[in-house]
């Protein structure tokens, strides 16, 4: 879920709601600005329109026919020169009248006739200021003519408020643009909080420390947590019954092969038939194995509590040599927990502990202990040992079927073969008691 | 010795058959657990040869009744499963031996020679009563080291009384244990045997028990009368 990743649902989702909160906010802002600038102008021009009602009323014709104020405006600015208030009256033709602000120069009236509604429009004055010009025409007693009445002011006034307005609508839209960008980064943030979650689950189902998706999720995510599940369980089914299909017709093969074994001995080796057989029967039991690891591959979230197997272990092997007296001891960590299955671990323990008890004087100590991320299990007797040189022809290593020797290495070979599978080892050492120390080093699961 | 051989194959269970018939044993087959489970319950076998994959009901469920059902005899376990964990589960349910197969017969007699023997209390595949000695592995029967000539009825007859020291045997157990269920049986055989045997063995080491019936002893320690 990093933000730089442009293939991530944050990204998308924060990308689109930017989009939409900073088009919105561009178009508020404008829809702002041009509202108060309207409202702004209307007050601006109601302003200038009584100045215009007033000159309408002030002006006269005298019998010259020349165009005269009978008093002048009140508003001083009107007399100093380029004051920003100008008025004008333009007659159709002739001589007409302006403010004493406008000096030198006048004001172009826009063409056309004004009707019953006044011209209000913005343009070029004196000094290039820009003008509000608010204009309309009338008739007056005593001429002919049409006269155009002016009244303009330089719209700084109303162009300074609209600028403050502005800046104050614009950093007020960026701040709540902000605003709403970061809550939505906060909800995307919350509302995909399942899915890291779910990740989560998923990483310790593969690392072994759950078999299925574990914990409440939100309506939405549910049904996917609950195929996943049925997948797992599904993936676990398929493996056992391969299994289980492969195992049957192992063991479905042993019983013909026994018959057959027996008929044999009675005729003799002479003819090497029973080589053939012995063949078959490493063939059948090589491929057991095989198609175990084969297995494997999809089976996850396993866990194995050591302490329970060793028991197990302990209390068949007594059985098993009931005529010898071993004194077994089990000692350290008896919460020790592989990640693998309870079958690999029964296969590696049984064989590496009936070895011990085979070759035992009477002396037989497990141990137990986590070292790092593997669970150590040190399996001991004070029989005989293995001298250091031999240590390695024991495991009998080769992967095919026909290479493995039997003997009293078997087992440690068998053994040492599924740890590999595991992902871990076997080693051979000396023991305190005498006699030959198996370390099987395996996975430990948390 | 009597011996109950539970395997639903046919052609191995004629093998295991006459393999201990040849050997000296009276042997009764049962081809499915029900049979099995009856046969256990109701005949006095020294020990029982029990596969595990049985019709009906399967052998592990036998076993346990068995167990259930307060019977001791020894059960070698035959099967084709060789896992730890089969294993466990066999001993655990009352198995008192385990032999995967395939297996070679001579490690199956080995095994169960040592399991009547072990059931008997005896150490050694030797056994031996004063100057007689009995090799349960290769059947010789010697006086003072001088080899005996036994016929197999003769053999069965020693070796259950041997394996059957300090106890005094019926001849009701010595008919149950040395024939199978199919012979027909008659006591008064037995006593035409006990007679033959002294005869041949030369030491006075069988002593008649007046009313219930026999008891090996070495000779001269006659408390018997």
């Amino acid at each position: 879920m990093r933000l730089r990743r442009p293939n991530s649902l944050t990204f998308r989702l924060l990308l689109t709601a930017a989009l939409g909160i900073l088009l919105a906010s561009a178009i508020g802002l404008l829809l702002l600005s041009i509202v108060f600038r309207a409202y702004v102008e209307k007050g601006f021009d109601a302003r200038l329109t009584l100045f215009l009602d007033a000159l309408t009323a002030e002006v006269w014709i005298d019998p010259s026919g020349a165009v005269r104020l009978q008093d002048p405006l009140p508003e001083p600015r009107f007399n100093q020169p380029y004051s920003g208030w100008y008025w004008q009256v333009t007659p159709t033709f002739g001589q007409g009248l302006k403010s004493r602000s406008l000096w030198d120069q006048v004001l172009t009236p826009k063409p056309g006739f004004t009707g019953d509604t006044d011209h209000r429009y913005y343009t070029q004055g004196p000094e290039h200021e820009r003008l509000r010009v608010v204009e309309r025409d009338i008739t007056l007693p005593g001429s002919s003519l049409a006269y155009r009445i002016s009244v303009a002011a330089s719209s700084a006034e109303i162009d300074s408020d609209i600028r403050s307005f502005n800046s104050f609508v614009r950093w007020s839209t960026i701040a709540l643009a902000a605003g709403l960008i970061f809550s939505i980064f906060i909800q995307v943030r919350f509302g995909l909080g399942p899915l890291r979650h779910l990740q989560r689950a998923l990483a310790n189902v593969r690392s072994g420390r759950a078999r299925r998706l574990e914990g409440e999720y939100p309506r939405e995510v549910e049904p996917l947590v609950h195929e996943l599940n049925a997948l797992l369980d599904h993936n676990e089914k398929v493996v056992d019954r391969a299994r289980t299909h492969v195992g049957n017709l192992a063991h479905a093969l042993k019983t013909p092969l026994s018959v057959l074994k027996n008929e044999i001995g009675k005729e003799g080796k002479a003819n090497g038939l029973d080589t053939q057989l012995d063949a078959m029967q490493k063939h059948i039991d090589y491929y057991l194995r095989q198609a175990r690891v084969a297995a494997r591959g999809g089976v996850v979230g396993v866990r194995t509590e050591v302490s329970p197997v060793v028991d197990d272990m302990l209390r068949t092997l007594a059985k098993m040599h009931r005529d010898k007296v071993v004194d077994a001891q089990t000692r350290g960590a008896a919460d020790l927990v592989f990640r693998g299955e309870r079958q690999d671990l029964d296969e590696m323990l049984g064989n590496l502990m009936e070895n011990a008890f085979k070759w035992a004087e009477g002396r037989v100590r497990i141990t137990l202990s986590r070292q790092g991320a593997n669970a150590v299990i040190d399996v001991e007797d004070d029989g005989p040992g293995i001298p250091p040189g031999a240590r390695a022809t024991v495991f009998g290593r080769g992967n095919r079927a026909d290479e493995a020797k039997p003997g009293a290495g078997l087992g440690l070979a068998i053994a040492s073969d599924i740890a590999g599978m595991c992902g871990g080892n076997i080693s051979l050492g000396d023991s305190e008691l005498g006699g030959l120390k198996a370390r099987l080093t395996l996975p430990a699961a948390l | 010795m009597r011996i109950l051989v539970v395997e639903d194959d046919e052609a191995l269970a004629n093998q295991i058959v006459e393999t201990l018939r040849g050997e000296g044993y009276a042997v009764d087959h049962a081809a499915d657990g029900e049979d099995a489970q009856f046969l256990g319950e109701t005949e006095p076998y020294d020990a029982i040869v029990l596969d595990l994959g049985l019709p009906v009901v399967d052998g592990l469920t036998v076993l346990e009744r068995w167990r259930n059902a307060d019977i001791k005899t020894p059960v070698l376990i035959l099967t084709a499963r060789d896992r730890w964990s089969e294993k466990v589960a066999g001993f655990d349910a009352g198995a008192d031996d385990y032999v995967a197969k395939p297996f070679q017969m001579e490690e199956l007699l080995a095994r169960l020679r040592a399991l009547i023997r072990r059931a008997a209390g005896f150490a050694s595949a030797e056994l031996s009563c004063g100057p007689l000695t009995l090799d349960t592995r290769s059947a010789r029967v010697t006086v003072d080291g001088a080899p005996i000539k036994l016929t197999g009825h003769e053999y069965k007859l020693l070796s259950y009384l041997m394996h059957h020291q300090d106890e005094v045997i019926s001849r009701t157990d010595l008919t149950e244990h040395i024939y199978d269920q199919d012979f027909d049986r008659d006591s008064n055989t037995i006593e035409v045997f006990v007679g033959r045997l002294r005869k041949k063995l030369g030491v006075d080491v069988i002593k008649t028990v007046r009313g219930l019936g026999y008891k090996m002893e070495p000779p001269g320690e006659a408390e018997a009368s």
